[in-house]
């Protein structure tokens, strides 16, 4: 009898280390985060009147954040409440301005009833006037360090406001799913680039080396991947953008692009336009007695995929050499001046040239590690363009 | 002929057994590690030399073993070099097994705690874990080998799918170039390669409980190999994944490759949460390990029955588990079980089997 009592007793107590809901949160009641916005420190009109009327704390105003919450149940994609919800937006962008993120982040709690959360943000856009005054390991150390957001977070550039990239225009979008879900267009342009995810930017951080970072545009509540932005390694400051050929010729050069279009004007001076069908680009770096230097070589085949020139077939006999004579030109101009602005003007390889490098002259790489973009500048690049158009669509000439 | 062998295992078994001992954090702190040592994305090979190095080191361990069928280190070091001295032996190594049970378990409620469950006070965590351990060594060896052989496949299969997942963020580029500092970089990373291999010092018991004791270098070579290609294999996929620079920054590394990408549409769209859940049997495993091996040295060295050991031990465990006061204290006493590893290697199989060659082949006693 004592003994079944006993049992009864310890199974009793045993019931009390069922822990599992121990620190459970229902999702209704948090207040997912999706984009994330940071932009060079100034009030919004309500921040304004708050700050005028004392509600305050210890703070330079460095940064605006403005952080972009959806709803739970828009997540999950099909929603029924909003038809009745009607005109409000899917979205809703709260801003705060100080000078950290996370005390920023705190500090929203404040002033919505909902806590924030940063399992499913997706895109950080930074404006590039803020990277011209912060370095961008100063901005992106919380994020890296915290446990909540993913390192699959991918990181863009706005020129202009970045909170601007956070509104839509069309009124069931959420615009850092808009972002996000445009990089599928890769397979249809190479202006856009491979995406930097965190962890990515983190590696690069670590090892001092310059990237580039996607570009967007506002207009008109439109947003645009346009160019890119180049950041350089060892300062983690913007120090300038690179246009939209300039960005595809980067990812061309990259392998990060199989895709996109070479136009240029043919002897009549009409639009004449090559659509590659593929793209390998190979670096080979070259050591002569200490004279280093590297040789870049395109290979792409493609296909003649629109012509103006009424009068004279590309393709009729002679012709298609004299085209991809041409085409090869444009893509060899487009190259150099690409590479021309990273070594003149900016001194940044965000090309992939010291990868190269470190893989074929390890013991030259380390001599020249500590001071790479500077000896990069000064190095001369070849390139050559080897470049076939197979067919010419469904025409036959 | 059948024979009940309640407190045997087969060769398989002891296999496994040796592999869950061992495989755990390892997996998740490794590729930061290693890399942090090395400097060069060169880790895998200083992985595949000091598995080689631990092989030998534990051929040694399990030929001394073998000349005394059916003891323990614990029994025949106090024949090979006296009471006193094999008990002091016997001690360091308990200590040096409960230390390393306390880390495992740490380890795994900092790991839960940081990605699984925030805000859950940290004893909830080791608690449950650490009764049902108990539960378990109270079974004997011989269940313990079971719990293994179940767990072992589901461990290891999460772990293959997480890694073909994650070939997508793979870049060969990230592991050249191979040597490109020569072998001196390598050679430092066998500080932190070998570390994952501690405890190994299991083998000089578990050779006792093997029905089968000739099988015993075969059986411990096959589960080290089985451990060896699954760090290389994580080396491989982490550095190749995010690169040696994103892995020296990174706490868990492994994890962090988990979560740099989402799979839309499969039935896990973010790996990171069945992989840990599954990865904590396993750390789970490896706790169990070590806390059977201390209660069975306690009970051959005092000559006491086991279960109450394992009652007493509880305690024990849950201050070693809490001892380090932070995530740094307890990457530190990691580091200090490492050392403490190569310590007791050099006092105890090396010193036993030097005793040994002297007593048995030098003097001709039989001991």
């Amino acid at each position: 009898m004592c003994r079944r009592i006993l049992v009864v007793l310890c199974s009793l107590l045993i019931l009390a280390t069922l822990t599992s809901c121990w620190s459970s949160k229902e999702i209704e009641d948090l207040a997912l985060y999706a984009g994330l916005a940071l932009d060079v420190g100034e009030f919004s009109a309500t921040e304004q009147e708050l700050e005028d009327k004392g509600a305050t704390y210890y703070k330079k105003n460095k940064i605006t954040a403005t952080v972009q919450m959806v709803p739970a149940n828009s997540v999950g994609g099909t929603d029924k409440q909003g038809g009745s919800s009607g005109s409000s937006p899917p979205y809703m962008n709260v801003t705060g301005t100080g000078d950290s993120v996370l005390e920023i982040f705190r500090q929203y709690s404040i002033l919505r009833e909902r806590p924030i959360i940063g399992h499913h943000l997706k895109v950080i856009v930074i404006s590039s006037e803020l990277l011209k005054q912060q370095r961008i390991n100063q901005l992106m150390d919380f994020v890296l360090r915290d446990n909540d957001i993913r390192p699959s977070t991918m990181v863009f550039i706005s020129q202009g406001r970045a909170a601007d990239t956070m509104v839509a225009k069309q009124k069931n979008e959420i615009p850092a799913f808009h972002i996000r879900d445009m990089l599928r267009n890769q397979k249809r342009t190479s202006k856009v680039l491979d995406p930097v995810i965190l962890s990515k930017m983190d590696a690069n951080m670590h090892s001092k080396r310059s990237y580039a970072l996607q570009n967007l545009v506002t207009a008109n509540g439109e947003v645009e991947f346009s160019g890119a932005g180049v950041i350089k390694g060892d300062t983690g400051h913007w120090v300038g953008p690179l246009n939209q050929e300039e960005t595809e010729c980067l990812s061309w050069l990259t392998n990060g692009g199989q895709s996109g279009v070479i136009k240029t004007y043919d002897w009549s001076n009409e639009p004449i336009t090559y659509e590659l069908k593929s793209m390998k680009s190979k670096i080979t770096a070259k050591a002569d007695g200490g004279e280093l230097s590297f040789d870049v070589k395109l290979v792409t085949e493609g296909r003649l995929s629109e012509t103006w020139n009424v009068e004279e077939y590309p393709a009729a006999t002679h012709l298609p050499q004299k085209a991809e004579e041409l085409f090869k030109e444009r893509l060899e101009g487009m190259m150099k001046s690409m590479l021309h602005k990273l070594q003149s003007d900016y001194k940044a390889d965000v090309g992939g040239f010291s990868t190269r490098l470190s893989i074929q002259e390890p013991a030259l790489w380390n001599k020249l590690e500590d001071h790479w973009d500077e000896v990069f500048s000064r190095t001369p690049i070849h390139v050559t363009v080897d470049l076939k158009i197979t067919d010419f669509g469904s025409f036959t000439q | 002929m059948f024979i009940r062998t309640d407190d045997k295992i087969t060769a398989t078994q002891t296999a496994i057994f040796l592999n869950n001992t061992l495989l755990g954090a390892g997996v998740l702190t490794l590729p930061r590690s290693v890399s942090k040592s090395v400097g060069t994305p060169d880790g895998w090979i200083s992985t595949l030399l000091g598995g080689a190095i631990v092989m030998l080191v534990v051929l040694l361990m399990v030929k001394i073993s073998q000349q005394f069928p059916g003891k323990t280190v614990f029994q025949y070091s106090r024949l090979l070099t006296g009471r006193f001295i094999g008990g002091i032996l016997s001690m360091l190594l308990i200590l040096y097994f409960i230390t390393i049970a306390g880390f495992e378990i740490r380890t795994l409620a900092e790991v839960t705690l940081f990605f699984l469950l925030e805000g859950t006070p940290i004893w909830a965590v080791i608690l449950p874990f650490l009764w049902l351990s108990t539960y378990l060594v109270y079974g004997g060896i011989n269940s313990i080998a079971r719990v293994y052989t179940i767990v072992f496949p589901i461990s290891i299969m999460i772990l293959l799918i997480s890694f073909v997942l994650s070939l997508r963020m793979f870049d060969i580029d990230n592991l050249r170039p191979v040597l490109g500092k020569g072998w001196s970089p390598v050679f430092a990373g066998l500080k932190s390669t070998v570390l994952v291999f501690t405890g190994c010092e299991v083998t000089m018991t578990l050779v006792a409980f093997m029905d089968d004791p000739k099988k015993a270098v075969k059986a411990m070579l096959g589960g080290l190999a089985i451990l060896m290609s699954i760090y290389f294999l994580t080396i491989i996929i982490v550095i190749g994944g995010i690169s040696i620079d994103s892995a020296i920054t990174s706490t868990w590394p492994t994890i962090d490759l988990l979560r740099s990408f989402e799979v839309p549409g499969f039935f896990f769209e973010r790996l990171e949460f069945p992989f840990m859940v599954i990865w904590l049997m396993q750390m789970f495993c490896n706790f169990s390990s070590f806390f059977f091996q201390s209660t069975l040295g306690l009970s051959q060295i005092f000559k006491l029955k086991v279960h109450p050991i394992i009652y007493a031990l509880v305690p024990l465990l849950f201050i070693s588990a809490m001892l380090p006061k932070s995530l740094g204290d307890l990457f530190a006493l990691g580091d200090t079980i490492g050392k403490m590893g190569l310590v007791l290697f050099l006092l105890v199989p090396v010193l036993l089997s030097v005793v040994w060659l002297i007593r048995v082949k030098g003097l001709k006693q039989h001991v």
